[in-house]
Order: structure tokens, then sequence, then C-alpha cells
């Protein structure tokens, strides 16, 4: 899942005819001129979450001096722990009402769900709960576009009617029409703002790319951040260095996250045996120092990268390294990467506590590798459980 | 017996010829498992390890029978080839693709539903019946047997590892398996936890069923629901794995992607809440699975069947 900025969004509902405010983007305030003032302005965070306003990352200027100084607010931020290095001008709209319309995919019924209302400026969720008759759920089905009767249909419940009405229409199907083009988990319009002169425009987009789609967008080349919506924070720079591990070779996954301290090293395989690891280790008072899954079958340099980068980090006394019993993943395979990951580190596994728990494909060989490098080793003898008791018993021993 | 899968299931790969699936028909060859046909378009009249490839699911549908296929195609086939299945009348569809965009997935689902096609997945290890040591997908790898032997109990996971892990547990704790089925990690899905355990209430030979679930999604609200409506009537244990994700920042994702917590959405302390309320054997440590599961089914024996 991937989010966009917002200046980004918004030039693409722009060029597929949706009404946008004029807007700028800008990374010092000395950049902001009167040009961008003709009209009072809106400075906004360019960041990719939400909930800006609330952080207080939006403000409002009506001359470039104010704007500047606000800018330069914004500018010394940091938005739900994302740094703001550049700012979003826009001309303020003349707001006559604030609506709402989000297309997203619904997960219970499985087909793409587009839901509006015209008391804009409030929590969705809560109006949906609060005040459901305000709501309008209009479920799509999933072969065919959303058809203008039906957007007008949406619109119409809400008591829209005349000149809005008409607009609305033809917007909101140009909206599902981008969310359909651009294979979007998310295009969401809040607010969409019907203007003192009967204009109806999308002041705040937020637009999100599903990254199992890219291959088929080259034009959204560098304006997705692949994975963005993975992490609450920008990736620190050993969580980059290993996404750069995993790009090099197209086999197998593996993905590192870093926690705030922790002693263990966590080079754990399986979606589900990641998290049984993890939090067997978290019950047993242990604290892991990053979260490391791995899958599919990845070669020994992967394995090797992975295992350095996890060791590296500071504060790291130990390696706990689990699997699921694998039905593909070639145990040897694993073991000889992160053999040779501790060997080319000088790591001793008689003074460094490490604990394995591999079963499953050649684990005969696998085993051999780990004990001929003097790491101690479970298969099919122990449980996830018993192995992550092992690893918390030997820290203790260590320390 | 079992679910889904049995003597009567006749089998088909499509996307045969690829790399993917060359390990995978080998290892359920060696199972025991008969593949009656491939399909790849263009390889029409090869054959491989034995099985013969058709260009169309139609031919071999017309040739052999077909009423199962397994779908191990690139995401940007996965769609046209599950629509080729369901027009040519399969009724069970396992969907091993990991990645299919979601519109794509959005499609399929919907398409399936409209004829009551049963798919598994997309992005699953798949199933298998070691009784009639029959299965579809990667699951069991090249040793099926150190996991999966013939039992009374159903397995159903979130997790394509966790399913062979769990079906371990089950044959640590001196039984096996009817059916151990992973159902796939993301966030759309074919068949629920709920689906299953609605057929494996109907399966006489399974006597309980263990469920592996992860943070995301209502399935765990969806089964306390069904339980509480008397749809469930057999010992159900699960385990909920991820509760540490509950104390992480909310839109972080670990595991598969359909394990996102959002609002109360998702969260595994409220999964173990909702299936604990409604009589499930909520198990806090994984590795208690074996002495429930043993407490469970061994007050059964000498109950009249």
């Amino acid at each position: 899942m991937g989010r966009m900025l917002e200046n980004v969004s918004k030039t693409i509902l722009k060029e597929h005819g949706v009404p946008v405010p004029g807007h700028a983007v800008i990374s010092v305030s000395e950049e902001i001129n009167a040009h961008h003032l003709l009209n009072p302005c809106v400075l906004k965070a360019l960041v990719p979450v939400g909930k800006r306003g609330k952080a207080g990352a939006i403000k409002f200027a009506d001359n470039v001096e104010d704007a500047r100084s606000k800018a330069d607010e914004i500018l010394g931020m940091t938005v739900r722990n994302f740094p703001v290095d550049k700012v979003l001008i826009e001309e303020k709209i003349d707001i006559d009402e604030e609506w709402y319309v989000s297309i997203t995919i619904d997960p219970q019924k499985q087909v793409p769900v587009v839901i509006a209302t015209t008391e804009g400026g409030v929590e969705v969720e809560d109006l949906v709960k609060d005040s459901p008759e305000k709501v309008v759920i209009y479920h799509v089905e999933p072969f065919a576009e959303l058809q203008p009767y039906q957007s007008k249909e949406i619109w119409s419940r809400l008591g829209v009617t005349g000149k809005p009405l008409v607009k609305a229409t033809a917007i909101l199907c140009k909206l599902y029409n981008i969310f359909l083009r651009y294979d979007c988990y998310i295009l969401e319009i809040n607010p969409l703002v019907l203007t003192r002169d009967e204009k109806v425009m999308a002041a705040a987009s937020v637009m999100g790319v599903d990254d199992s789609a890219l291959y088929r967008h080259p034009e959204l080349e560098g304006k997705v951040e692949s994975g963005s919506e993975r992490s609450w924070r920008p990736l620190t720079q050993l969580e980059k260095d290993m996404v750069k591990v995993n790009d090099a070779d197209y086999r197998g996954t593996a993905r590192y996250t870093e926690m705030d301290g922790g002693e263990i090293g966590f080079m754990c395989g399986g979606g589900g045996g990641s998290l049984l690891s993890f939090d067997a280790l978290i019950s047993l008072g242990a604290s892991p120092a990053n979260y490391t899954e791995t899958g599919g079958n990845p070669p020994v340099e992967k394995v090797t990268g992975l295992t350095k980068g996890i060791l590296s980090k500071e504060g790291v006394k130990g390696l706990f390294v689990a699997h699921n019993i694998t039905n593909n993943t070639q145990i040897d395979v694993f073991a000889r990467g992160i053999v040779k990951a501790i060997e080319e580190l000088g790591v001793d596994p008689a003074a460094f506590p490490i604990v394995v728990r591999e079963a499953g494909v050649n684990d005969e060989e696998g085993k051999r590798i780990f004990l001929e490098a003097g790491i101690t080793y479970f298969g099919e003898d122990l449980t996830i459980e018993e192995a992550a008791a092992e690893m918390v018993k030997k820290m203790k021993g260590a320390s | 017996m079992s679910i889904l899968i049995n003597q009567k299931t006749r089998l088909a790969v499509q996307g045969i010829t690829g790399r993917e699936a060359s390990m995978i028909v080998s290892h359920t060859l060696a199972y025991g498992t008969q593949i009656f046909a491939g399909i790849t378009p263009g390889k029409g009249g090869q054959h491989v390890q034995g099985v013969p490839v058709y260009d169309t699911v139609a031919e071999a549908v017309k040739k052999h029978d077909i009423n199962a296929t397994l779908i191990v195609v690139p995401p940007a086939f996965a769609l046209d080839a599950v629509l080729e299945a369901i027009s040519n009348g399969i009724k069970l569809i396992v969907v091993t693709t990991e990645n299919i965009p979601q519109h794509d997935a959005v499609k399929l689902l919907y398409a399936a539903r409209k004829q009551n096609v049963t798919i598994i997945g997309p992005n699953t290890v798949g199933m298998i019946n070691p009784k009639d040591r029959i299965k579809m997908g990667s699951i069991g790898g090249d040793r099926p047997e150190r996991c999966f032997v013939p039992g009374n109990v159903g397995v159903i996971s979130r997790s394509g590892g966790m399913t062979a892990e769990t079906s371990w547990m089950v044959k640590r704790a001196g039984y096996g398996v009817t059916t151990s089925i992973g159902i796939g990690g993301d966030s759309l899905i074919g068949t629920t936890i709920k689906d299953l355990l609605v057929l494996f209430e109907k399966d006489d030979e399974t006597e309980a069923v263990v469920t592996f679930s992860e943070p995301g999604t209502s399935f765990e609200e969806d089964v306390a629901q069904l339980l509480k409506e008397g749809g469930f009537t057999k010992p159900l244990i699960s385990f909920v794995a991820g509760k540490f994700t509950e104390s992480m920042p909310e839109g972080t994702v670990f595991g598969h992607a359909g394990a996102m917590i959002s609002g109360n959405t998702g969260r595994p302390s409220l999964k173990m809440k909702a299936l604990k309320d409604s009589g499930a054997h909520v198990v806090e440590k994984y590795d208690d699975i074996i002495s429930v599961l043993q407490a469970v089914l061994g007050a059964k024996v000498g109950e009249v069947k």
C-alpha cells in the first residue's frame, strides 16, 4: 500500500477534470511571493499522514509576510513522526458547505464502496454511528463503472439539488474512474467543497495506490512510496539499508522493522510464525530489538545481509532464529546465510547467545551446518514457544 | 471424511509450466495426489512430469472431468485464470498467487460468489486431506507426513506456515487431521474461518477444530456469532497471534497484508474475548493447544457417535 503526497494526488485529480484549488509546493519560506498571495492562502504540511489540522500543521495567511512566518512554523514541525520538509501552499476557497466523499473497498462485502455526506468537517466514522441517515453508503458492482444516475442518486439522497447536484454528479463519476484507473485502495476527498458561487471543488485529497498493482502504472513511478502504509514513521537508515538487501534479489521476501531499544536480534520466518515468535519473547519478558520476517526462499546472500543488519543494531546482545515448520523454505540455505554472517562479523556463538529453531525442507543438512558452527539448534524436538524460552534462558546466562 | 477435497477430486493445475508450479507438481505427485491436467496457453500438447498440458480449461474439463483447479500463475494473470475456471463450471478453486492487485481480487471473488464457486485464497499454501493423500497447493512441501497425519481434527490457519506447524501440534498431541486449510494472508479472501467451520460441522469424522488467527479482519467475530447461533457445535480451540501489535502505533502492519488493525477492528485481544464469550477454547499460549486438545478429545473417548 502506498500513499501519495497531496500535491501529487491533486495534480492527478486536475488532469482528470476534478476542480482543485491552485497550489504550489515550497521547501523554504522565501519562495513564497506576491504571486502566491493574490488571494488569501492555506499552508499545509506536505506529509503522507492525515489529521494534519489537529496537529496544527494547516494554517491560513493573507499576506506574504504572514505566509512566510507560518510556513517557517510548519517547516519546523514533525507531524505524527514525519518531519516536514515541504509545505503545500494553496489558494483559500470561499466555502459555503463542506461535504465528504470517499471510495474504498469494503472488506466485508468485498466490493468498492462510496461513502458520501454533506455534513463535512467531522469524523465520518462518528457520523455513520451517530447519524446514519446523514450518510450514504453505496456499493458498486466491481466489473462496472459508477453510472451517472447512480452518482446522482447518492447526492440526491443527501438533499443536493440544482446546479450543485449536476456538478457533484459529474465529479463523483470522475473520482470513481480515477479510483479504478489508478488501482486505488482509497480515494478520499475531505472536504469536497461547495463554494459560494456554486462550484464543487476537491479542497483536500487522500489517494492511496495498491502497490501490488504498481506494475501496471509506470506513470506513477516515484510518486508513490511503496509500502509506506506499513510504517508509522519514516524508515530509519538501517531499515532503508535492509530494503536494499531485500530488493537486490527477487527470491524470498524480507521485512525489517526496528524497535525502540531491545536486546534480542529477531530473525524469524513465516507471516504467522514470526508473530507467534515475537509474542513468545515478549510474554517471557524479553525485549526484541527488531521485527524481521522472511518468506519464500531467500538466497544465502540475502539471509547473510539481513542477519548482519540485525546484528549491527546497537544494544543487540543475542540472536533468535525461528520458523514454523516450513512448507518450502530451505533450511540449509537459511543456515548457510546465518553462519556466513556470524563468521564474517567474528561473532562467537560460545559467547554470544544464539538459539535456532528451524525445521522443514532440507533440515538435516541445515542442522549439520548450524551445529558445526557451534550454534544451539533445535528442530522438531521443541515448539516455537519452548525455543523462545531457551533463548531467554541463554540471555540470562550471558548477562 | 474430509472437507472440500477427497477421492472424487479431479484436479487440474493452471500455470503448470511455470517455475513455481514445477516444484508443487512434483511434490503433489510424489504424495500420491493425481493431477489430471495442466493448463498453460500456448503449451497445449506438452507434458509436465507426465501430466498432459492444454491451452484452455475448456479442453481439460472436456477430456478429464476436472472439478477442482489449483491456480499457480503470476499476479497479472490470476484474475483471468479464475474467470476461465469459473466459466467452465469448476466449483473449487485454490489461488496460490501472492500480490494480486486488490481490484482484481475484488472482481474474481465477486464472480465466484455469483456462481457459488468456492475460492481458497488468494495467497494461500492450500489444503490437504492426509487420509486420501490429496493435497492442493504447496502445503506439506516435500514431506507432508511430517506435519499432516490422518485423524479427527480440522485445522484452519491464516498463515501457510502455521497451517503446517498447527497440524504438527495436533500430531504432537497424539492426533491427526481430517483436513488442514490455509485460508490465505490477504485482506480479501474467498473462504473465511467461519465458512470452513460450517463445513467441518457437517463432517462426521471431524471431532474438533483448531484455528490459528492473526490481527486484522473480523473473521473471529464472525466465528463467535456462528457459535452463538449454534452453527458450530464441536469443540473449537483458537489461538490468536500478534498480541504485541496492539501496543504498536496504529497503521503498522506486521506479518500478512491482511493483518491491519484499524480502530477496534482486528485487535487480537477483542478477537480472543469474542471467541471466549461464545464458548470457544481460547488458548493464551500456543503450546497449550496440545493439552487443551487432549482434554477435549480425551473427554470424548467412549462417547457414542
